[in-house]
C-alpha cells in the first residue's frame, strides 16, 4: 500500500515538474521558432513549427547598418565579461577585508554597504551621468563596466561565504607561512572562494548582458551600443521597414551567449545553491 | 638560540578584557614546554602572541635574543600547527609543504628535497599529490606537522593539535611528536587543554588558570608538589580527592582530623594552623588496602558508590560522609559496589593546603 502512495507520488510530482519545465522553456522555444519564420508568417499567428526562414532574418540582422549587431555582440561581451570581472574580484576582496580584518569602522563599513544594496540605480542615474559627463566618460564602455566595482549584494554572498567556508586558521597559517596580505587573498583566499565567485559570475555576467537603463543613457555612437539598446532600436523603428522575424533573429542572437555560459558554469550554479549552509 | 621569554607580558582584547594579566614566562632552547589549562585560561593566547597573531599589548617578549613585539610572524622563525590542521583546501599535499619555501624563491631542487624527506619522516610519501580532503585526521595532521618541519623553523608551536583526533590516534601521534621533538631539537611550545597529553609530552608543564601562571616544572614535580589547589586538582587522573580537616597538636608532631579519621604527620610547616581547617589532598592511588601503611588512625571508613573495572587498575568511587572520594587500587579488587570498606591512606604522600589561599603548605 505504501508503495503504491509513493509512486503516485512520484508520477504526480514528475507530471507537476514537467508542466513547470514547459512553463519555463516554452516561450524559449516560441522565440528561436520564431526567429526561422519570416515577419508574414509571424504575423498570421503562432506555430509550433520552425519555419525556412532563418538564414534570412540572419541575413537581415547582420546586413542591417543601422544596426550594427556585430559590433554590439562585442560590446556586450567586453561589459560583461568586464563587469562580472570585477564585481567578483572586488567584491570577494571588499568582503575579505571586512570578515579578517578587525578595525574601528568595519560595523559602520558593513552597514554602509548595505545600504547602498536597497538603493534603486534610478536614485543616482541622474548623477551618476553628470559625473561621466565631466569626467568626459560618456558615449564610451567605461561607466558601463567600471562600477561594478562596488556590487552590495555579490559583496554580501561573499562575506556569509566566507564565513561559512573560511576558516581564519587558514588565513594565520599563510601569514605565518610567509604570506603577504595581498597574496594571502589571491593565493589562498580567492582559490577557496572559486564557487562563490563562479555563481556570482554568472549573476554578474547575466545582469550586464540584460542591462538597458543605464547604457541607454550613457551610450548615443551606434558602433558603442550594446545588444539590449540595439534590441529596442530595433523594436521602435520605421513601421513600414517592421521585421518580427529579424527581432526575434536578434533576441536569439541575444540569449545565445548567455545559454552557453550556463552550460559551462552549471555545475558551479547548482553547487552555489546550496551553498552557505555546507559546512565540512 | 631559539629561547623564548616573556616580560610582563599584558595582553587587553579591543573590547577592554584582560586575558593575560601579566606575564613572565622563560622557555628554554630546545625544550619542550606544554601551556595547560582549562578554557579561556589564556593558553592559546599566550601561544599566538608568540605566533605574532596576536599583538603584545605591553611588557616585552623575546624569542632569543629578539625583542619581536612588533616582529610580523613570517619574521619570528616559527612554525604552527593548528587545532583543525588549516591546510590549503585546494593545494595537494605535496604544495602545502612546500608553500612556504616556495614564498621564500628557495631551489625547487631543495625544495623537492626537502619535501620528501618531511614526508618520508611522517609517512607520507604515498600521499603527496592527494589533496587534504582525501586524508584522514591523523594524515592530515601529519601533514601539517610536515608543513612546519620543512621550513626548519627555531620555534615550533602547536595549538591542541591531537584534540580532532580519536583516542587511538592521539596516542600514537603524542609520540610520534614527542620522537619529532627529539630529532628537529628545536624548541616546541605545545598547548592542550588535556593534562595527559601534557604530562606524557612535556619537559617543562605551565599550568595557567584565568591568565596567570601557577606552577612551572616539570612533571614529575608538578605531580609530586602541586603549589596550590588547582595545580593539585588539575594535574593527575582521577583528579585528587580534597577533605577538610581540622590541625591538632598530637605526640610526635600535628594530627589532621575529620570525622573518624586522624591522620598524623610530623611537619612543622602545620605549626601556625593548630585550631584551624585546612584542606587535605590524597591521590587516588594513595588511598589502598596495603596493610603496610597502617598507622594508627590513617583509615577512612566509606561505602563504595560504584566500582570501575579499568584492566590493571580498579577505580572505588566513594561516599564519605558529604565528600566524594576516588580510589584507585590494582584489579583484581576485593570491594564492590554497596560495601562499607575501610582504607588506608598512604601519609608519606599526603598533601596539606591553607583553606583561605589555597597555597600548598605542605606536600609529604
Amino acid at each position: 500500500m505504501e508503495v503504491k502512495t509513493s509512486k503516485v507520488r512520484t508520477v504526480l510530482a514528475y507530471i507537476l515538474l514537467l508542466i513547470l519545465t514547459f512553463l519555463c522553456l516554452f516561450f524559449f522555444y516560441i522565440l528561436i521558432v520564431n526567429s526561422t519564420r519570416s515577419h508574414a508568417q509571424i504575423m498570421k499567428g503562432f506555430s509550433a513549427v520552425p519555419g525556412k526562414a532563418f538564414v534570412v532574418n540572419l541575413k537581415h540582422v547582420i546586413h542591417d547598418a543601422n544596426i550594427p549587431v556585430l559590433s554590439g555582440i562585442k560590446n556586450s561581451l567586453i561589459v560583461s565579461a568586464g563587469a562580472a570581472a570585477l564585481a567578483t574580484y572586488f567584491s570577494a576582496m571588499t568582503a575579505y577585508g571586512l570578515y579578517a580584518y578587525s578595525f574601528k569602522f568595519r560595523k559602520a563599513a558593513f552597514i554602509f554597504i548595505m545600504l547602498i544594496l536597497v538603493m534603486p540605480t534610478q536614485v543616482s542615474a541622474l548623477g551618476f551621468m553628470r559625473l561621466m559627463d565631466n569626467m568626459g566618460l560618456l558615449n564610451t564602455l567605461w561607466p558601463l563596466i567600471l562600477p561594478s566595482v562596488a556590487a552590495p549584494a555579490v559583496f554580501y554572498f561573499m562575506y556569509s561565504y566566507m564565513q561559512s567556508s573560511l576558516p581564519m586558521e587558514l588565513v594565520e597559517a599563510a601569514r605565518i607561512d610567509g604570506c603577504s596580505e595581498f597574496r594571502t587573498f589571491n593565493r589562498i583566499v580567492l582559490p577557496i572562494m572559486k564557487p562563490a565567485i563562479a555563481v556570482q559570475a554568472i549573476f554578474a555576467f547575466v545582469q550586464a548582458w540584460n542591462n538597458y537603463f543605464i547604457p541607454a543613457l550613457i551610450i548615443s555612437d551606434n558602433k558603442k551600443k550594446t545588444l539590449p539598446i540595439l534590441i529596442a532600436a530595433l523594436r521602435s523603428a520605421d513601421f513600414l521597414k517592421f521585421d518580427m522575424g529579424k527581432v526575434y533573429m536578434l533576441i536569439t542572437i541575444a540569449i545565445v551567449p548567455i545559454i552557453i555560459v550556463y552550460i559551462l558554469l552549471s555545475r558551479y550554479i547548482v553547487a552555489g545553491v546550496a551553498l552557505g549552509g555546507v559546512k565540512e | 638560540m631559539a629561547s623564548i621569554s616573556f616580560k610582563n607580558v599584558v595582553k587587553t582584547y579591543e573590547n577592554g578584557v584582560t586575558v593575560i594579566p601579566d606575564l613572565n614566562l622563560d622557555i628554554e632552547d630546545k625544550e619542550f614546554v606544554v601551556l595547560v589549562g582549562p578554557s579561556g585560561c589564556g593558553k592559546s593566547t599566550t601561544l599566538r602572541m608568540i605566533a605574532g597573531l596576536e599583538s603584545v599589548t605591553d611588557g616585552e617578549l623575546y624569542i632569543g635574543d629578539r625583542l619581536i613585539n612588533a616582529v610580523p610572524p613570517k619574521d619570528r622563525d616559527i612554525a604552527m600547527v593548528f587545532q583543525n590542521y588549516a591546510l590549503y583546501p585546494h593545494m595537494s599535499v605535496y604544495k602545502n609543504m612546500a608553500f612556504a619555501l616556495t614564498l621564500l624563491k628557495e631551489d625547487k631542487n631543495v625544495i623537492d628535497e626537502k619535501v620528501h624527506e618531511a614526508a618520508k619522516i611522517l609517512g607520507l610519501e604515498e600521499y603527496l599529490d592527494r589533496k587534504p580532503k582525501a586524508l584522514s585526521g591523523g594524515q592530515r595532521q601529519r601533514v601539517a606537522l610536515g608543513r612546519a618541519m620543512v621550513r626548519n623553523p627555531s620555534v615550533f608551536l602547536l595549538d591542541e593539535p591531537l584534540s580532532n583526533l580519536d583516542a587511538k590516534l592521539r596516542t600514537e601521534m603524542r609520540s610520534q611528536i614527542s620522537k619529532l621533538h627529539q630529532r628537529l631539537g628545536t624548541t616546541f611550545v605545545y598547548v592542550t587543554h588535556d593534562q595527559v597529553e601534557a604530562m606524557t609530552m612535556g619537559d617543562r608543564i605551565c599550568v595557567m588558570d584565568k591568565g596567570v601562571i601557577q606552577q612551572f616544572d616539570t612533571p614529575q614535580e608538578l605531580y609530586d608538589n602541586p603549589c596550590n589547589l588547582f595545580v593539585a586538582g588539575f594535574i593527575g587522573s582521577p583528579q585528587m580527592n580534597f577533605v577538610d580537616a581540622v590541625v591538632e597538636k598530637a605526640d610526635n608532631g600535628y594530627a589532621l582530623k575529620f570525622g573518624e579519621t586522624s591522620l598524623k604527620i610530623a611537619k612543622d610547616e602545620l605549626a601556625d594552623y593548630v585550631g584551624k581547617t585546612v584542606v587535605v589532598g590524597i591521590r587516588p592511588e594513595d588511598l589502598s588496602f596495603d596493610k603496610d601503611f597502617l598507622q594508627d588512625g590513617n583509615t577512612i571508613k566509606a561505602n563504595v558508590d560504584l566500582d570501575e573495572m579499568m584492566g590493571s587498575e580498579t577505580l572505588l568511587y566513594l561516599a564519605y560522609g558529604d565528600d566524594k572520594l576516588i580510589a584507585k587500587v590494582p584489579s583484581p579488587c576485593p570491594a564492590h559496589t554497596g560495601d562499607d570498606i575501610e582504607m588506608i591512606v598512604n601519609l608519606e604522600r599526603l598533601h596539606v593546603f591553607d583553606k583561605e589561599t589555597e597555597q600548598a603548605i605542605v606536600n609529604c
